[in-house]
């Protein structure tokens, strides 16, 4: 079995990284850009651990521990940033949110809006207490 | 450090005096600051501090006084001539060694906050504190009820401080600031109704002409050091009586400290302020502008007569203004209608005729003539700081019962209904006319004695002080019948009573004791079971004009009483005042003039008479006059049209200044800042754009700018 070139890997980690870059700039669901972001980091990830077999120490592999726990943390805070952001606007959309623009400056337009969020269910329709709700007759079988 | 220095070769007399000094600028002082802190707590109360801070600064002076005349008087018994003085020096204020004061100049300075007592002071001090007591007393009454009555007392107590440090200095640097003060508490009192537009107006006017004056007495004192590299008073007096200092130098230091003393003393042509001033409260009027302040420069003339005395030209111009001054303001006295208006003028020519005296100090008739002069200048000043502040305040009750009216066309016959007042006033304006034996004769006679001396000497400008002599004649004249005019048209015939004064009594009928500023009340019908309901001012205002009707009477008898009676065995006040370090130490006693006495009756009787005939007998006759005299009347009704001559003069051109540099900093400063100003601008518009809002233009951004970034320095690799 051919060893596996150290070329290999980077590209790999190289195609990883720019996939996610990529999908950061042109998608706008939070969700998917946080998920965007994760993908650059493995990439990075992916380069120490090939350079730590590449130069047979341990250096890049501990990084790459540390790298992670970091990952799960950034997913705890990021996952709960985007619930807040959710519930505020009721969207995952990244371009609902352009406060920090300039004073002046018009928001730019959205060419494909989102789909609208589904109206909320109607309150089911009681009637008024102490009358016995009309019943549908049902055939009783002796 | 707390060792008094005494000339006087009994210090035991003296010992316990140095430690009382501090006290009496202090206690007006404390009271100030109390007051200005706390006014709107004490509020209706304020007038006590002010009196007891103002009654127990007086009380130390006579503590101070007892043993000092005490000095004197022995001293003279004995015939040693070294004047006792106390001196108590606080605290090193400023302090150079000689050759640091920079600028090549080789002198020193020592400047320590140093307070010093001898005759001169001391009869300033007594003057201040009695006077300044009684006046807050009456303000009490004056101005009962006004909204600003702490900040009233606190500017009053705060003046009395400040008058108390410039007497009592011991160096010109702490008279400085004591003269600095006292014009600050001039301005307040005077812009005190700061609402009035001409009130306002009035109080800036004093401060930017008095500041005018105050400029050339800093120069003065500056070059009083340079030439004696000394700043305390005995030591510069000790050098100049050394001599080695070129005339034209002492001239020209004697004329900038004489235009201080002339500001702050109101002379032509610093003299405009004075009138205006009158938009103060009556009882600032009275204290600051006829009793203390004014007389300021009386009092710096007068304590650097060892300066004075050795250049005759400035003595001849310090005597030539002063007799101007007199009788200009008398003329523009004889018009007005204005009864406090009258009675600034008066001060105006009584102030004239001090420096007249004093201008007549001149070596030139030997010693004796020079303390003649002082002393005539000096006592003028005392007495006419009682008589002229009775007669403010007495002017101050008129206004109080005609509810703020001033204006001598709308009242008359008042002696009806203001009895009080009435023989108070004219009490006062006896004095002032120079009524045989009382104080204003002894000490208006006094002054033409000096004056008379003056022109006998002979020597440089001795035909001057003749025609002054002559000139201050006409101005006792005028002085008389200005001042009977005013008194005729006040309290004598038909009873006319304005109409404002009624509310003011409806108001005070009520409870309510306000003044009535601006106030709108329906007239309220006076009690036709009254029909000459007393118009008199309450208790604490009159009982101080009594009192000061008393002083007014009495206190020119001082002048050689108490010498004179073998039975009281006294000093009298020439004595006295003669016992000042640095006036000359060997000279006669003088003999009264008879018949410069019996011409100055003379004129003030004819005075007086003339104001009588044209005022009460035929009433008619002041109207044609003016008709017939029709531009001279115009020229004194509307004061030589000296404001408006200052107007076009000194008003417009700098206005015409202000407005030019208004412009170019308008258009050339101002707009060149504006304009680069607004580069940065330009700059950040192209910028802006950039700051859209949205997240992944800023990654984009970033990207493609660590893309550049790395570009860069993989190919410097």
């Amino acid at each position: 079995m051919n060893a596996v070139s150290v070329e290999n890997y980077l590209v790999v980690g190289a195609v990883l990284f720019t996939l996610g870059l990529i999908g950061f700039i042109v998608r706008r669901n939070l969700i998917i850009l946080f998920l965007c972001a994760e993908m650059m980091l493995q990439g990075v990830a992916l380069n120490f651990v090939a350079f730590a077999r590449y130069h047979g120490n341990l250096q890049g592999q501990a990084m790459v521990l540390f790298l992670i726990a970091i990952a799960a943390c950034e997913a705890a805070i990021a996952l709960a940033l985007i619930l807040m952001l959710y519930r505020r606007k009721k969207s995952l959309d990244v371009s609902v949110w352009q406060q920090m623009h300039e004073s002046g400056w018009q928001p730019s337009e959205e060419e494909e809006p989102l789909p609208p969020p589904p109206p909320p269910e109607p309150l089911p329709h009681l009637p008024p207490a102490g009358i016995e709700p009309p019943r549908k007759e049902e055939p009783t079988h002796v | 450090m707390f060792s008094p220095l005494f000339a006087a070769s009994e210090p035991d007399l003296l010992t316990p005096l140095a430690g009382l000094l501090w006290l009496i600028p202090t206690l007006p002082l404390l009271a100030a600051v109390l007051l200005a802190l706390l006014g709107s707590v004490v509020r209706q109360w304020s007038h006590w501090l002010s009196v007891a801070a103002i009654g127990a600064a007086f009380v130390v002076s006579v503590l101070v006084f007892v043993p000092l005349y005490g000095a004197i008087h022995t001293l003279h018994e004995d015939g040693n001539h070294v004047p006792p003085l106390v001196v108590q020096s606080y605290y090193p204020w400023i302090q150079v060694e000689p050759g640091k004061a920079g600028l090549g100049l080789g002198a020193g300075v020592d400047i320590g906050l140093a307070l010093r007592v001898d005759a001169l002071t001391a009869m300033m001090l007594l003057m201040i504190n009695f006077i300044a007591a009684l006046i807050a007393l009456y303000s009490a009454g004056y101005m009962h009820g006004d909204p600003g009555y702490a900040r009233f007392f606190a500017a009053v107590s705060g003046f009395v401080a400040a008058m108390n440090l410039l007497v009592m200095a011991d160096n010109f640097v702490v008279l400085y600031a004591g003269w600095e003060g006292v014009g600050l508490c001039s301005y307040l009192l005077i812009g005190f109704w700061y609402s009035k537009p001409t009130a306002a107006d009035a109080a800036r006017k004093a401060f930017l002409v008095t500041r005018l004056g105050d400029v050339g007495l800093f120069l003065g004192i500056l070059m009083l050091w340079y030439g004696t590299g000394s700043l305390t008073y005995d030591v510069v007096f000790a050098k100049l009586q050394e001599g080695g200092l070129s005339e034209p130098f002492l001239l020209t230091a004697a004329l900038l400290v004489f235009a201080g003393a002339a500001g702050k003393s109101a002379q032509f042509p610093l003299h405009v302020w004075l009138p205006d001033a009158m938009e103060g409260p009556t009882p600032v009027s009275a204290l600051i502008h006829a009793a203390t302040m004014v007389t300021a420069g009386v009092y710096l003339v007068a304590r650097c007569t060892p300066l004075f005395m050795l250049v005759p030209a400035a003595q001849l111009t310090v005597a030539v203004l002063g007799g101007f001054t007199a009788i200009l303001a008398a003329l523009i006295a004889l018009t007005q209608s204005d009864l406090k208006r009258v009675l600034a003028y008066s001060t105006l020519s009584q102030l004239g005729y001090m420096f007249l005296g004093l201008g007549c100090a001149t070596m030139a008739g030997g010693p004796e003539l020079v303390k003649l002069a002082v002393v005539a200048a000096v006592f003028h000043l005392f007495t006419h700081a009682f008589f002229k502040a009775l007669l403010f305040l007495a002017a101050g009750s008129v206004m109080h019962g005609m509810g703020h009216v001033i204006d001598m066309q709308r009242f008359s016959g008042l002696r009806q209904v203001m009895p009080l007042t009435h023989a108070t006033f004219l009490v006062g304006a006896l004095t002032l006319a120079g009524f045989p034996l009382l104080s204003g004769f002894w000490s208006k006679d006094e002054i033409l004695a000096a004056v008379q001396q003056a022109s006998e000497t002979g020597s440089y400008g001795a035909s001057t002080y003749f025609l002054l002599l002559v000139l201050a004649i006409v101005t006792a004249f005028l002085t008389a019948f200005y001042t009977f005019r005013a008194y005729f048209l006040t309290f004598w015939g038909p009873l006319r009573v304005p109409a404002e004064a009624d509310h003011a009594h409806g108001e005070q009928g009520h409870g309510d004791h306000g003044h009535g500023h601006g106030h709108e009340k329906k007239h309220i019908e006076r009690d036709s079971a009254h029909p000459k309901a007393s118009y008199e001012s309450p208790a604490v205002m009159t009982v101080p004009l009594v009192v000061l009707a008393v002083f007014a009477l009495g206190v020119g008898a001082l002048l050689a009483g108490p010498h004179t009676l073998k039975a009281v065995k006294g000093l009298s006040f020439a004595h006295f005042v003669e016992a000042t370090p640095g006036l000359p130490t060997d000279a006669a006693p003088h003999q009264y003039n008879l018949n410069l006495m019996l011409l100055s009756s003379g004129v003030a009787l004819l005075g007086i008479a003339l104001a009588y005939l044209l005022y009460v007998v035929q009433p008619s006759l002041p109207g044609q006059l003016a008709r017939s005299l029709g531009v001279l009347y115009q020229l004194s009704r509307d004061k030589f049209y000296l404001d408006e001559l200052y107007h076009i003069v000194f008003v417009l051109p700098l206005q015409g200044l202000a407005q030019l540099l208004a412009t170019l900093d308008r258009h050339g400063v101002d707009a060149t800042l504006r304009a680069a100003a607004t580069a940065p601008h330009w700059l950040g518009q192209v910028f802006r754009p950039m700051q859209n809002g949205l997240v992944q233009f800023y990654a984009l951004a970033m990207v493609l700018g660590l893309t550049v970034f790395l570009l860069a320095l993989v190919r410097s690799l």
